[in-house]
């Protein structure tokens, strides 16, 4: 067996050339997120005369907190984060719940109409949301959805599920046969085999699932603008892109939204990193 | 199976908590709730550009006084912008649910609103109330749609050529009048470490609607869209194909950096202001970039360089131009009233109350107090909001602007989207050099052939 912990000269110049590679890599990352949080302290007079240094240092401005001040309260935070938590709580947990159910089905109880019936799911993969907009608004208007959470929600799940169900069935297709097969002779209904074998195992997918379905929910843009007309029923990002105009932009209120609407995910991110590193590694391998 | 089960028990809390969130998420908006109060109600589709300098005092200083006014009228005010502003108005469009107070364009970007004539000619509401003298004739001239959709807010110059006297004066050189005159400043500007044009072309409309709309008119006239749309003129004639060398002569000579094709729009603003640069090249909207703004206290300009270093000017007279001293210009925006409203109805008459206001005294005043637009209302006495708001001299030199130079189409605004986007597109290979100017001419030529054909 090689031996990992080499200590030869070739060893230790691959380890600098990796960690190097890792260096930049990180720097790529990292740099473009402290250069936005150190302009958000900048008015948008100082950022757009020099935009790479610090706060302050341009001869006649200082730092300032006003972005900050005037992006929260113009800007109405409060509220969109309350509603962003809402549709992406919703549609998670919908969405998780509604997947493993499908991809159950789909993977372990097939029957002739399986491959049409997941077709028509995974085919939702395929659609933008810009040519279901127009649709999508006339049926939730006729529903009686219009400018309601529950009519950003539903569709949210509806454009969130189609790759859910995709990545949950293939991931249930890898568990054997033979656990479901097992379970049915010793008289296991298939909702309790769902819900005491397959749903723990599916721990990683659901965990993929998750982190793509936040990431794309968090950051929508156009549905909730075309689903609602109040500004107390928008989300973060409405917030987030109001001061990027046609025509101008005004940079410090921007970017100081930008931090705002970083912050959760960061937190999110921060607190579920193990579960999202283990569950992106288990759907990249498994998936 | 224990682990089993606490999974189910974990799924079903998840569950029971999503159900109550749901309820919640059902609630339905304020909206609904308005007209109870024997108020009539307008629902209003308005673009609210929050990152435009000074408009943090809209809601008190435009809506909240209106409601003050009007105490019969209540608004459910639908504030949205951007590109989904444009994909918004398109599904209240296709649902035949147009809000009863519309802000559109009167030009491509409302295109669907005018074809549709999904709102009601303003003419004859201004006729009935006298107010036909009260407004800029420029104003209400018949829009895409072939009639007054819109209450344009104001007249906007898509060409401006923001001058920096500091620079021009540290290198001996006076504003230019000719391309001539422009020309021969390249090599001195440049010993001096300075650039020509600040431009910012990597957004593609930025250097046809900034800059080519006004040579295009100068060297086709005013009247050139009405030409070409009357087969008189092509695009592969000389007015067009000259238009485009002289864009590849301004690339050439140095005039115009290549370099400004990976600049974001809005980005020599700052550089123009550091001295780094001769001339900005914008549209007057960029005016209000470079004023105070109200919630910082600072400008890019000082009240003291808008009035000694800064003027505004349009492209110099190039060789064979057939109009002189003009500038690319458009009807602005405005509000105008759907067309499912019943005539003669009292809704109607709170729409038009509505709409009359939002281009009346009192908004358009607080308008240019703001710079962010120049009033089309005549009974706004300019000089006095001038002088009584002691307003900074950029705005008083935009007045200037307006009063000395006239307007010829600007591109994007008459021909269909279809078709500038080949001109915006062939610009930019000009700029790259991929492509020479005939060759362009060719392609728009082509692409304004198809279009017509489907018409």
């Amino acid at each position: 067996m090689a031996n990992i912990q080499s200590h030869s000269p070739a060893a230790k110049v691959g380890k600098v050339i990796t960690y190097s590679v890792l260096l930049v890599f990180s720097c790529f990352a990292v740099v473009p997120l402290l250069w936005l949080f150190m302009n958000s302290f900048k008015t948008t007079q100082e950022f757009m005369i020099d935009k790479l240094s610090l706060p302050g240092q341009t001869e006649g401005y200082s730092a300032t907190l006003v972005n900050y001040i005037d992006a929260w309260t113009r800007g109405k935070f409060p509220t969109l984060i309350m509603n962003s938590v809402i549709y992406t709580a919703g549609t998670v947990i919908m969405v998780e719940v509604l997947a493993i159910m499908a991809g159950f089905g789909f993977a372990k109880l097939r029957c002739k109409a399986t491959k049409v019936l997941h077709g028509s799911f995974v085919i939702g993969i395929l659609l933008t949301i810009q040519c279901i907009m127009v649709p999508l608004f006339l049926l939730v208007n006729a529903i009686g959805l219009y400018n309601s959470r529950l009519g950003v929600l539903i569709p949210y799940i509806g454009i969130s599920l189609p790759m859910a169900v995709y990545l949950a069935t293939e991931y249930i297709k890898s568990i054997p046969d033979a656990l479901v097969e097992s379970a049915r002779i010793d008289g296991a209904s298939y909702f309790g085999i769902l819900a005491r074998i397959i749903a723990p195992m599916a721990k990683p997918v659901a965990v993929t699932v998750a982190i793509l379905t936040v990431s794309s929910i968090w950051n929508e843009f156009m549905l909730i603008n075309i689903l609602t007309s109040d500004d107390a029923l928008k989300s973060l990002p409405v917030g987030i892109n109001q001061f990027a105009g046609a025509l101008t932009t005004d940079y410090g209120k921007q970017f100081a939204s930008l931090v705002i609407g970083l912050i959760p995910m960061l937190a999110f991110y921060l607190v579920f990193r193990k579960e999202i590193t283990k569950g992106v590694a288990a759907g990249a391998v498994k998936g | 199976m224990k682990k089993g089960k606490h999974t189910l028990t974990i799924a079903l809390a998840l569950l029971l908590c999503l159900v109550p969130a749901m309820l919640f998420a059902g609630g339905s908006s304020e909206a609904t709730a308005a007209a109870d109060d024997g108020k009539i109600n307008l629902t209003v589709l308005n673009y609210r550009d929050t990152s435009a300098t000074n408009s943090a005092n809209e809601d008190e200083v435009v809506w909240d006084y209106f409601l003050e006014q009007n105490p019969d009228i209540s608004l459910t005010i639908e504030n949205i912008f951007g590109e989904p502003f444009l994909a918004k108005t398109e599904a209240y469009l296709a649902s035949g649910n147009l809000p009863d107070v519309i802000y559109m364009w009167s030009g491509g970007k409302s295109a669907s609103v005018h074809q549709n004539h999904a709102v009601k000619d303003l003419m004859p509401f201004l006729e009935k109330d006298g107010l036909v003298d009260d407004y800029n004739p420029a104003a209400l001239v018949p829009q895409y749609g072939g009639y007054l959709a819109e209450l344009p807010e104001g007249i906007t110059a898509s060409h401006m050529i923001f001058v920096n006297k500091t620079v021009l004066e540290d290198c001996g050189l006076e504003i230019p009048e000719t391309l001539d005159d422009l020309l021969a400043m390249v090599p001195v500007l440049k010993e001096k470490g300075y650039g020509v044009f600040a431009m910012d072309n990597m957004t593609t409309w930025v250097m046809q609607s900034t800059l080519v709309s006004t040579i295009v008119g100068r060297l086709g006239g005013a009247d050139w869209y009405d030409r070409l749309v009357a087969g008189e003129i092509d695009f592969t004639d000389d007015w067009f194909v000259d238009s485009l060398e002289l864009v590849e002569l301004l690339y050439d000579e140095g005039v115009i950096n290549r370099n400004s094709l990976q600049s974001t729009y809005g980005t020599s603003r700052g550089p123009f202001a550091l001295n780094q640069y001769a001339f900005l090249v914008d549209g007057d909207w960029a005016c209000s970039s470079l004023m105070m703004d109200n919630t910082t206290g600072q400008a890019l300009l000082s009240r003291e360089r808008q009035e000694n270093d800064i003027e505004l000017i349009v492209f110099p007279e190039i060789p064979g131009e057939v109009v002189h001293d003009t500038t690319s210009g458009t009807i602005g925006t405005g509000y105008a009233i759907s067309a499912d409203i019943e005539e003669g109805s009292a809704k109607e008459e709170a729409a038009w109350r509505l709409v009359k206001y939002l281009q009346g005294e009192h908004v358009q005043e607080y308008r240019l107090v703001t710079g962010q637009a120049f009033p089309t209302n005549l009974n706004v006495d300019v000089d006095k909001v001038i002088e009584e708001n002691n307003l900074e001299p950029l705005v008083s030199k935009r007045a200037e602007f307006y009063n000395t130079y006239s307007y010829t189409p600007v591109i994007d605004d008459v021909l269909s989207s279809e078709v500038a986007n080949v001109i915006d597109i062939g610009l930019q290979e000009l700029g790259l050099g991929s492509k020479t100017p005939v060759e362009v001419a060719q392609d728009v030529q082509d692409t304004w052939e198809k279009w017509l054909d489907k018409q």
